[in-house]
């Protein structure tokens, strides 16, 4: 047992050491061979057959200084695993070179050459080839230059190189076929631009710059081999530049017709778009609209447009009833000065003929009475076509509240008008005019104004009975049952009235206020009530509108004298006073 | 039919070129001469030898690259090859001084014994993985070159002697090739592929060479 271990031990320690000593030995040897840089030995540096007829072999000493003098090495060679032989000229090709001649030499057969020494016997360094191999031709010669031609600008021009093969190398019978590469750079580049490798003899070099020089240079290779000779003589090329009238001439014309062009052309895109360039760069500034009148309006010649435009306005009473007459009829009253801004709403409740829908809704602004006027439709015809939508518009207006106090409303039928408010001298000026009108007719209310007073289930408006002095005037001069409706006819606004009298005149006389038809009667005050009916002043609050759709309204105050006749609304009195 | 009666006014134009023509060889510059057919039968000729010189050169040194990396100088492989029993002018001046003939023959004897073992190179390129497509490819274009490299001499040859450019000792030599081919061809399967193609690399730049040389001399030319 411990004989066993003591053995074992013993075995380990011994490997430890072997292992220990093996490592130790291998630095040792290591350290050795490192520590020592043997000296280079001589060694040839190259073989090179020129043509492929002769070829010449040469080498270094390396290291050994001593043996760099002639006849120090000597160089032997076997042809075709023949005897060594030595080299049979050392003088012809320099020093340290071994030449051979034709008579030495054999292409496709291999040689081997060796570096021997003089004394020694000792085979610095071998080299084995064939003389094929070992082909670099000498570098072309004749190198010049012919000019191709020289750019329109002056600017580059195109050369011809030419060279000749090497003399050495036998091209004319095809021992050697030779291919070539030129070379150019500019002098002060670094960089050779090499061109096409080719068997041609010559090549052209194109888009090179004039006043600048260029370096060309030539070297060729067997074909099929990768050897490439030494580069020839280098070739210096120089076109000096030659800036020419010729040359500047076309170019500034060119400048000078394309700018006239280019000018021409602005001038007929600004000429052609003025308007818009115009808009464009100057915008036009925003004119502060004056509330009423539309200049467009005057040039149209839409006179009763204005008209309704010019009768919003309190200094303005018109008494045109057709285009005709415009200019003859047209009166300021300065005097009437309230009430005049109910024109509007009057004219709504009345609703006149050629009240447009559109502008019924439409909130007055500040953008003038144009939009809300159709194009002008003749007086005649405005009468009786609007009829159906004078009701409708009339229930619209009962049941808005008042609105657009200014919106004013197209009328071109002068005649539709009822003016409550005017004075006694405006409705005396304007009676007989409308009565010359209105020959048919015999009411002579011809009033802007009219006051409402009283609003029918049937969504009627009855006009004030301060009309009635008017009417009542002319209700005389007319039959009993043509009375009635003459006043019927009389005491609405007048465009209904006329169109309203002149159906009631053919229908059968019926005032019922129920019929629809019988629009008007809603807006007669058949029975001549006393004019006991106070004046109504033109502005009444509205109440609430009961279910029947009737307006009730406020209690106004009254009148003062020399108010004009209220074209307002009547309070549920007056109403119940006023109905039959 | 067709090919026979083309084939048939063919052998009697150059028949009939024969019987015009009295001088069996032609002189310098001689204007009736049809030098000038053969001149451009060299001239194609030499163009295809240079092509198949270059190929195989392109190909030998990118299978040394590839089976033998590391390249010597000293003691390489120069082992002999298959054709080095044909006695070859081995220079210009004994190119120069060789017959006619005897150069014509040269080159066939070249450019027969390198039929089969090119063919068998093309087969085992053929098979071969490793090879790029563009070596592969180069590799089965050899054998095809060859083929018709000699198919063009052999009727070149046979047009000189027809218009007694050379004599006509050469008929004799042809079947004697084919029996050196066979022997040589044994030896080419035992090398390498990269030996093969040094082998080949070194006999078409002979072809090339005494190609060049031929026409020299039959074709004078300036400077020739």
């Amino acid at each position: 047992m411990k004989a066993a271990e003591g053995a074992g031990i013993m075995a380990t320690r011994l490997v430890f050491l072997s292992l220990v000593f093996g490592a130790m030995s291998v630095s040792v040897g290591e350290h050795l061979t490192t520590s020592e840089v043997p000296p280079k030995r001589p060694y040839f540096v190259d073989c090179r057959s020129p043509e492929q007829e002769t070829f010449s072999c040469w080498w270094s000493a390396g290291d050994y200084q001593n043996l760099t003098g002639p006849g120090a090495l000597s160089v032997f060679f076997q042809k075709n695993r023949d005897v060594w032989r030595e080299c049979p000229d050392y003088s012809t090709a320099g020093e340290n070179h071994c030449y051979f001649n034709s008579t030495y030499t054999s292409i496709w057969i291999p040689y081997c050459v060796q570096l021997r020494s003089q004394i020694q016997d000792i085979v610095y360094h071998q080299m084995c080839f064939t003389v094929d191999e070992i082909v670099v031709p000498d570098p072309p010669v004749g190198l010049n230059w012919t000019l191709l031609n020289i750019s329109q600008t002056g600017q580059h021009f195109d050369i011809l190189i030419q060279w000749e093969p090497p003399p050495s190398a036998d091209v004319k019978k095809g021992w050697i076929s030779l291919v070539y590469e030129p070379q150019y750079r500019a002098i002060n580049m670094s960089d050779w631009k090499p061109l096409e490798v080719e068997r041609a003899r010559y090549q052209s070099v194109y888009g090179l710059k004039t006043g600048m020089e260029y370096e060309i240079r030539v070297r060729c290779k067997q074909t099929a081999s990768e050897k490439f000779s030494e580069f020839s003589d280098h070739l210096y090329v120089y076109i000096p530049k030659v800036p020419t009238k010729e040359t500047l001439f076309p170019f500034t014309m060119i400048l000078i017709f394309g700018a006239v062009g280019v000018i021409i052309v602005l001038m007929l895109i600004i000429f052609s778009q003025q308007q818009r360039l115009m808009v464009y760069f100057l915008p036009p500034v925003p004119v502060p609209k004056i509330m009423g009148i539309d200049p467009e309006l005057l040039k149209k010649g839409k006179l009763d447009e204005l008209n309704s435009i010019l009768s919003g306005h309190h200094t303005f009473k018109p008494e045109l009833y057709n285009d005709d007459l415009w200019v003859e009829f047209i009166e300021l009253d300065i005097d009437d000065q309230d009430g005049r801004s109910n024109h509007s709403d009057t004219h709504k409740l009345l609703g006149s003929e050629n009240l447009n829908g559109n502008c019924l809704n439409i909130k007055d602004d500040d953008s003038g009475r144009a939009s809300c006027y159709e194009p002008e439709l003749p007086d005649s015809d405005t009468l009786d076509r609007s009829q159906a939508e004078a009701r409708e518009e009339k229930a619209s207006l009962l049941d808005s509240e008042g609105k657009a106090a200014h919106s004013s409303t197209a009328d071109p039928s002068p005649p539709g008008r009822s003016h409550p408010g005017a004075t006694a001298e405006g409705a005396s000026r304007s009676h007989p005019q409308i009565q010359s009108q209105l020959s048919s007719q015999s009411w002579v209310n011809l009033d802007f104004y009219a006051q409402v007073s009283n609003i029918t289930p049937a969504g009627g408006v009855l006009l004030s009975p301060g009309q009635q002095s008017k009417i009542e005037k002319t209700a005389e001069a007319h039959s009993s049952p043509k009375t009635q409706k003459c006043q019927l006819a009389m005491t609405t606004d007048s465009a209904y009235t006329s169109e309203m009298d002149a159906k009631n005149i053919s229908a059968t006389p019926s005032l019922n206020g129920n019929e629809p038809k019988v629009t008007v009667s809603p807006y007669t005050v058949s029975e001549a009530p006393a004019s006991s009916v106070p004046p109504v002043s033109d502005y009444t609050t509205v109440q609430a509108v009961d279910s029947q759709q009737s307006l009730l309204l406020n209690p106004s105050t009254l009148p003062t004298k020399g108010t004009p006749m209220p074209a307002g609304y009547l309070t549920p009195e007056q109403l119940n006073s006023i109905m039959p | 039919m067709r090919q026979v009666s083309v084939l048939f006014l063919v052998l009697v134009c150059l028949d009939l070129e024969y019987r015009i023509t009295s001088a069996p060889i032609c002189a310098h510059g001689d204007a009736g001469c049809h030098l000038l057919s053969v001149s451009d039968l060299f001239d194609r000729v030499i163009q295809h030898s240079n092509r198949m010189h270059s190929l195989s050169s392109d190909l030998h040194s990118e299978f040394e690259k590839y089976f033998l990396p590391v390249r010597n100088q000293i003691g390489r492989a120069t082992r002999k090859c298959h054709t080095s029993r044909i006695l070859t002018p081995n220079g210009k001046e004994n190119a120069q001084r060789t017959d006619r003939e005897e150069l014509t023959q040269v080159i066939l004897r070249l450019l027969v014994s390198w039929m089969d073992p090119l063919l068998q190179f093309h087969q085992s390129v053929a098979h071969n993985e490793e090879l790029s497509n563009f070596s592969r490819n180069k590799a089965l274009e050899l054998s095809d070159m060859v083929h018709e490299l000699k198919n063009g001499v052999e009727k070149m040859a046979e047009k000189m002697q027809l218009l007694g450019i050379i004599s006509n000792s050469l008929n004799g030599l042809f079947p004697a090739e084919a029996s050196l081919s066979s022997s040589a061809s044994n030896e080419a399967r035992h090398m390498r592929d990269y030996e093969l193609l040094r082998c080949f690399q070194r006999d078409s730049d002979k072809v090339q060479n005494y190609l060049k040389i031929l026409k020299c001399r039959i074709v004078p030319e300036h400077g020739c």
